[in-house]
């Protein structure tokens, strides 16, 4: 992709004009840029990057998936709205048309020292700029009785692919009025609409298939996302279906045993046939080995998401600490493209334009009853601070939620295209 | 006695009741048959008056125009200064109504004028009409797809039109009702208009500006092209694209590069004045989407001169 480059004839844009082109590869050539994770802001950044610099930057992606499974829209899979090939990308287009040199392997240790990345095969990767886009991990210990072994019998399924196989898979296998129990994660957590879609996108799954069958929350939060939305929701179309049990009644209190297929909730033990523990969460395991992260997440500057640690590592998405603005692949996306603007001047000298961020997350309550909500972000010293917002105002007519739900989908195809070409 | 009689006694009186059946349902589509023939007829005749009232007009037109021509000519061998060349012609009628025959079956120009305003946001028509987001229409009947000067086209109506694709009513009517259906990756955003009649309505009045039998009529074209004002000083700043392109980063996360449309619209390839103006309806909140008003809402009126700047260029 291309531009006719016209002469800037002066309109008042702030942009930093560096005085004089510079290529800042420390005497090995061309500069190189290792971008680590290829979902909405790992993809995102290194196609941005190297389709701007037009070949004057080497850009690695590091990703040990294949075929990338999004998180957006794997509610709409359970739900049966979406197959699994639908949510489905492989990184073919970013290799053949934008020159980037994919490794699907996984990253395993920075030395910051010698700018290098390590790759579980044993290679390593010289950088000049690293780009970690992670995601999440779970936090050890955040649910008793739950670790990763367990996550078989008890899928989370908020990393996308196999986990929401199994998840729709046990779903399909659960007894007639049985009981589906979704643990939900303490905040900050990707996705803030994310568990309650979820809940949703099984109500209807379960409403056509299974319609005794009872959905279960316990919830360590006392509000969350769109929640006035949500609850609209699920009184008009899944009305005496779905239980959530808040902190006040010891939401914050569970326990599971995945052996019996048991949750406790405040002391209670309920059986239960479908266990969806979504665990607390904290940055992608790499963030942490490179040493950029306080806590459970990597704080970043908010112009050019430059880590605090380190200069010339830079963490997006997920797995950043910025400011106001929510885990979600559109963030990591929106956040992604001012990054990319900040590497590519840093490196070849070429303009770097302000920060603009953006967000909007659309989520779906039944059939064609969508919803959104969406806010515009600015850089400021401390953070990324929000300037604007809206969200869906319940009541809205069917009209204007099935329009809301097709600009789902016309974004999904939208967002796919940017990430992977 | 024929073979036929001879198994009548056996039928019985069954028999009769059938055949009496089968007489009375022949007579009633003979019946149907004449119904049909004569407001076949009536539809013949009437567009017969139509046709009639029309080459009347023409007529009445064209001995108007004779008669100034003698007067001009009376008046240049009198000795008045000559017209110049071309201004003879100029004296020709240059009022040729548009053309609205109410002929039935064919669709009602004046509801297809109506419904119009659907479309011409992107695409004008009539005298004058040039390419704006959609390429002009007129002389749209019988032409090529993908055939208009100096318009992008999409891939996808370019390989139709290599496939042999013409617009005529048939091809017309199918398109503008599920255009996604009929060409996928077409970058004309509209959802289709399911209502046949109301299709054909709409292709009779392009028809009009169409050749055979219409002419293009010398009204204003249609289309002002917007639903919203924009101080004319705003249309004039220069757009910086290179800062439309990083700009443009924010839009692709939504709307596609390529200009496909699965149910966010394209925005490629406008000419920049509608790209502004249509920025400035959600900044201002004209038009409803609370995305795009956001999105909108702290542009300055560079920045969107810039987003215009680079869009209108984008190469795919």
């Amino acid at each position: 992709m291309g531009l006719n480059r016209r002469t800037f004839i002066g309109s008042a844009v702030a942009a930093t004009t560096l005085s004089a082109p510079m290529v800042r590869a420390a005497g090995h050539g061309k500069p190189r840029v290792v971008v680590v994770g290829g979902g909405a802001g790992g993809a995102t950044a290194a196609r941005y990057i190297a389709k701007d610099s037009e070949g004057a930057i080497d850009v690695t992606l590091i990703e040990p998936t294949r075929t990338y499974y999004t998180c957006f829209f794997s509610n709409l899979y359970i739900g049966g709205f979406k197959t699994i090939d639908d949510i489905g990308h492989s990184y073919g287009t970013l290799a053949s048309e934008y020159g980037i040199n994919v490794v699907h392997d996984w990253a395993i240790g920075v030395d910051r020292d010698a700018k290098t990345v390590t790759l579980a095969g044993g290679a390593t990767v010289g950088y000049d700029k690293l780009i970690l886009s992670p995601g999440i991990d779970f936090v050890d210990g955040a649910v008793p009785g739950w670790d990763l072994n367990a996550q078989n019998a008890m899928p989370h399924a908020y990393k996308a692919g196999s986990q929401s196989e199994l998840l729709k898979a046990q779903l399909m296998a659960m007894p007639e009025g049985g009981t589906y129990c979704m643990v939900a994660p303490p905040n900050p957590f990707r996705c803030p609409p994310g568990p309650y879609e979820r809940v949703s996108m099984v109500a209807h799954y379960l409403k056509a298939n299974n319609p005794t069958a009872k959905i279960l929350i316990a919830d360590p939060k006392e509000k969350f996302s769109k929640q006035g939305l949500f609850e609209e929701g699920w009184a008009n179309h899944y009305d005496g279906m779905i239980e959530r049990v808040g902190p006040d009644f010891g939401g914050a209190n569970v326990e599971v045993d995945p052996g019996a297929m048991t949750v406790s909730i405040d002391g209670e033990v309920t059986n239960v046939d479908v266990c969806n523990v979504i665990p607390a969460m904290q940055a992608g395991r790499i963030a942490e080995i490179a040493g950029v992260t306080d806590g459970n997440w990597a704080p970043v500057n908010a112009a050019d998401m430059s880590t605090k640690a380190d200069p010339d590592i830079y963490v997006l998405g997920d797995a950043s600490q910025q400011g106001d603005m929510p885990k979600s692949g559109f963030s990591a996306n929106s956040q992604a493209k001012v990054c990319a603007n900040a590497v590519r001047g840093a490196l070849t000298g070429s303009r770097v334009f302000p920060a603009k961020f953006s967000n909007t997350c659309w989520s779906l309550i039944e059939t064609n009853d969508g919803v959104k909500v969406g806010a515009t972000y600015e850089a400021t010293e401390e953070k990324i601070a929000k300037v604007d917002g809206f969200i869906s105002a319940t009541g809205e007519t069917a009209e204007v939620r099935k329009k809301t739900y097709e600009e789902s989908e016309g974004w999904y195809t939208g967002i796919t295209s940017d990430m992977f070409g | 006695m024929s073979a036929g009689n001879l198994f009548l006694p056996a039928l019985g009186a069954t028999g009769l009741v059938l055949s009496g059946a089968i007489l009375l349902a022949t007579a009633n589509r003979d019946r149907q048959e004449l119904a049909t023939a004569e407001a076949a007829i009536v539809t013949s005749e009437t567009r017969i008056e139509d046709f009639k009232s029309r080459v009347e007009r023409l007529e009445g037109e064209l001995e108007a125009a004779r008669a100034e021509v003698a007067d001009l000519r009376a008046a240049a061998e009198a000795g008045d200064e000559a017209p110049a060349e071309g201004e003879e012609v100029a004296a020709l009628p240059e009022t040729v109504t548009p053309v609205t025959p109410s002929t039935p079956g064919q669709g009602n120009v004046e509801n297809g004028k109506k419904l119009f305003a659907e479309c011409s946001g992107c695409h004008k028509i009539g005298a004058g009409a040039e390419n704006g987001i959609g390429p002009h229409l007129n002389l749209l009947f019988g032409r090529k797809a993908a055939s208009v000067t100096d318009f992008r086209y999409s891939d996808s109506l370019i390989r139709a039109a290599s496939n042999g694709l013409e617009w005529h009513a048939d091809t017309l009517s199918d398109y503008i009702e599920d255009p996604r259906t009929f060409a996928s990756g077409t970058r004309m955003s509209y959802d289709g208009m399911k209502d046949a009649a109301d299709r054909r309505d709409l292709l009779a009045f392009l028809r009009t500006y169409s050749d055979n039998p219409a002419d293009i009529p010398e009204a204003d074209p249609t289309a002002v092209g917007t639903d919203h004002t924009v101080d004319p000083e705003i249309l004039t700043l220069v757009g910086d694209a290179e800062y439309g392109e990083y700009l443009s980063s924010e839009c692709t996360t939504c709307h596609q590069a390529s200009g496909g449309d699965d149910g966010i619209p394209s925005i490629v390839l406008w000419p920049e004045e509608d790209f502004v103006t249509a920025m400035h309806a959600y900044r201002d909140k004209v038009r409803p989407n609370q995305v795009m008003q956001l999105i909108a809402g702290r542009l300055s009126n560079e920045e969107i001169a810039a987003l215009a700047a680079y869009f209108k260029d984008l190469e795919e």
